[in-house]
């Protein structure tokens, strides 16, 4: 055996010490199809305010969706832009999606309007943004409302409104998302920027308000175009029924493989299981969330991955039959087959390319599960194959002296 | 061929087809020892047996493909789902026992709501992790829901009503999809589709010619009619609608196919090299390059179904389609490479020949 092999060999069994080493200490990022959760695509709605969905505009509706989503207090939420105008929001384990999607949904526009002669509501230029902080607070009369403070610059000009309106008992309307809350007759002016609101609210609602008041209106109004929800029981299902399919797939590979091919199998499955061990680590290395989709990939892979090793053995068997001594016959069968192996993988990964680039969600996790997957397979069969072949044959060689001989062929 | 045997020097690799000059004829062992005993595909004798294979799988496939265009209102060769028309998808578990009948209940509390033509199926129960249907938790019925797209807040009436009418139940899964993204959606799906045959037959142009292109494309186009045909009768028959997995499935069958055909196809190439001074016919060297490559098709293919069988049985339900839509594309894509390909390969060559008379080279 040459030393080029030795140093291979050493090389891999570093990799496959290094990769063991790396599942156990670190756990799989699961999709929310299989921890339970729900998936939102909000798309930016150009309105007649905002007739432009800009980078700005996306980066400050990002910013404010996910002060938001952190307010549900769910650990692991995330929130991504994909694309020019959209925003994928993902909370696993959520116990009432609907009403998580309405908050999220809800612009949170808050404004103030005095009413004017006609009793028509006038704009005074008091929002939203000169909010200093929302609460959630309790009335004397046990009802929920929400308190609030307003800024140094809110608060001058509330004061001045409410001076302006005090002498004649006037009504402020306080807006949100364009509907009146409530509609308070100012009694004496208020110079400290301190108010509340009232409106017969339920807990949920005036909670909801709070935070959305706390977290900022939305830049711009959005609309759920996607949702997905995965309950808990599905989910656990789901785990356990890919990950006994992902065993049951590779144990009847690699039988198949022991029976056809035997001494050769063994290296196969050898190959094969040091594939998926590498393949599962470079998975989380590149960050994959493990879906549904995604392992189906992986398991396709396995079943394809073996077909450069069934390239390579059946080109063996070949040249043996052709007469080649042992060690010629690997060679010239690794040579020969690699061409193959290389345009049929190339298309595989051609596919996987464009479904990368034109899917969404699961359809992406599957192409790249199963583009790593044809991608690490070309190694292993390539490089892992090979040089544990040589290994074998090379003391097999050292002390019988004679060609080792296939079962088959 | 006693030539053949004394070579016994490793044959360089065949490289890019863009050195197509006469190669000095060295005589590859093997192959001049299959000429010997030929192998059971003979795609020159049983031509028409494999064409008449071939059709009457597209045939059908065809037929019931027509059917869905003339009678399903977006005039579809299959039946598109909520991932390329919009809607929502509701997967609910009952804790108690449903019976085929109270699916036509569960209808009608939607209908009631105002709601349009839902469709509501009975499915298999989903296990507990303790592998029970019974219990506060478990789930004795599946029942999913396919309606058009509706406020929460009309969506929790019905709900509310149902739970009144059927028992208590758990969301198992909801999926919602607006009109502009399913539209995207079937768009993209359509353009990967388009894109993936012409990168595929780019890509073997550049590396072989562009009729093992052609021919390539035919076995492709054949995988594909047949898959489609598949779903289409199962969503004439039984309703059964495609989804953004289903175009996943469509292209990972061509990447698939394609990848059989090329194995072939690249044998084919370097026997043509090899065999240079025989003066064979193509149509035996392709004969020859069919079945050396012939254990390689099959036992490739068998390890992809193994692996697609475990899914199927074992996966759940969420895949099933997608699985199904595999195990048909691969069965019928190795097929198509051994049996469709190099047929209409050696078809055009021969064509040619009797057009030309020209000596074969690759």
């Amino acid at each position: 055996m040459r030393s080029a092999g030795k140093g291979l060999l050493l090389v891999i069994i570093a990799l496959v010490a290094g990769a063991i080493y790396y599942s156990v200490e670190h756990q799989p990022r699961l999709g929310l199809d299989l921890k339970g959760g729900t998936r939102l695509t909000l798309e930016a709605v150009p309105s007649a305010a905002v007739p432009d969905i800009t980078p700005p505009v996306m980066d400050s509706l990002h910013t404010v969706i996910e002060q938001r989503v952190n307010q549900f207090g769910v650990s692991e939420a995330i929130v991504q832009k994909a694309g020019d105008k959209r925003l994928i929001v993902e909370i696993p384990g959520v116990k009432n999606p609907e009403e998580a999607k309405r908050q999220l949904g809800q612009v949170g526009n808050l404004e103030f309007k005095k009413e004017g002669p006609d009793g028509n509501w006038q704009d005074i230029g008091l929002t939203g943004k000169d909010l200093k902080r929302a609460r959630l607070e309790t009335s004397q009369g046990g009802e929920w409302i929400i308190g609030f403070s307003l800024s140094r610059q809110g608060a001058e000009r509330f004061g001045q409104l409410t001076k302006e309106l005090a002498p004649t008992n006037g009504r402020i309307g306080i807006f949100f998302d364009n509907k009146l809350v409530s509609a308070p007759a100012v009694q004496s002016p208020i110079l400290q920027g301190e108010g509340i609101i009232e409106g017969a609210f339920t807990r949920e609602e005036a909670k909801t308000m709070v935070d959305v008041l706390n977290a900022g209106a939305l830049p711009v109004d959005v609309e759920v175009i996607e949702e997905s929800t995965v309950g808990a029981l599905l989910g656990e299902t789901s785990i356990r029924q890919s990950l006994l399919a992902g065993l049951v797939g590779f144990g009847l590979v690699a039988l198949f493989m022991l029976v056809y091919y035997r001494t050769q199998g063994v290296v196969a499955v050898l190959a094969l299981a040091i594939y998926a061990l590498l393949s599962y680590v470079l998975f989380m290395l590149v960050g994959v969330t493990f879906t549904m989709a995604g392992i189906a990939g992986f398991i396709l892979s396995i079943g394809m991955a073996v077909d450069a090793n069934i390239l390579i053995f059946e080109r063996m068997k070949e040249e043996l039959r052709a007469g080649r001594a042992m060690v010629k016959a690997v060679e010239v069968g690794f040579d020969r087959a690699f061409p193959s192996i290389f345009d049929s993988n190339m298309t595989t990964l051609i596919t996987c390319a464009l479904l990368w680039w034109l899917g969404t969600g699961a359809v992406k996790g599957f192409a790249l599960t199963l583009a790593i997957g044809v991608a690490v397979s070309m190694f292993s069969a390539i490089t892992v194959t090979r040089t544990i072949l040589q290994v074998v044959m090379g003391t097999q060689a050292a002390t019988r002296q004679q060609p080792v001989t296939f079962s088959r062929g | 061929m006693p030539d053949a045997s004394s070579t016994l020097e490793p044959v360089t690799p065949p490289e890019s087809s863009a050195d197509s000059a006469p190669q000095p004829p060295v005589a590859h062992p093997d192959a001049a020892e299959s000429l010997k005993k030929s192998g059971p595909i003979d795609i020159v004798r049983y031509r028409w047996p494999y064409a008449l294979i071939s059709l009457a799988m597209v045939i059908p496939a065809l037929v019931f493909m027509g059917l869905n265009m003339a009678e399903l209102p977006q005039h579809t060769p299959v039946k598109p789902g909520i991932d390329f028309v919009g809607g929502t998808l509701l997967e609910y578990g009952f804790s108690q026992p449903l019976k085929q009948q109270d699916a036509g209940r569960i209808a009608k509390a939607f209908s009631q709501a105002g709601i349009k033509d839902p469709i509501v199926q009975i499915q298999a129960p989903v296990l507990t992790p303790e592998g029970k249907t019974t219990g506060p938790d478990a789930v004795a019925s599946v029942v999913s829901v396919r309606i058009s797209r509706l406020p929460d807040e009309q969506l929790a009436a019905v709900e509310t009503q149902l739970r009144q009418q059927q028992g208590s139940f758990q969301l198992l899964q909801k999926n919602s999809i607006g009109p502009t993204l399913a539209a995207e959606l079937l768009k993209n799906g359509l353009l990967a589709l388009g894109l993936a045959y012409l990168l595929i037959v780019g890509y073997l142009t550049y590396r072989f010619q562009w009729d093992f292109a052609l021919a390539a494309l035919v076995a492709l186009a054949h995988d594909t009619v047949i898959v489609f045909g598949l779903f289409a009768a199962l969503g004439y028959l039984y309703g059964v609608e495609v989804n953004s997995l289903f175009i996943t499935a469509i292209l990972t069958v061509v990447g698939f196919s394609v990848h059989d055909t090329i194995v072939v196809f690249d044998r084919l190439r370097e026997n043509t090299r090899l065999l240079y001074s025989k003066k064979l016919p193509f149509a035996e060297i392709a004969n020859i390059s069919v079945n050396q490559t012939l254990a390689r098709s099959i036992n490739t293919s068998l390890t992809a179904l193994l692996a697609l069988l475990a899914l199927w049985f074992l996966g759940g339900s969420t895949l099933r389609d997608f699985v199904l839509a595999l195990i048909v594309g691969i069965t019928v894509g190795t097929y198509s490479s051994i049996c469709v390909a190099s047929l209409w390969l050696t078809w055009w060559r021969s064509l040619q020949r009797s057009g030309e008379a020209t000596t074969t080279t690759v």
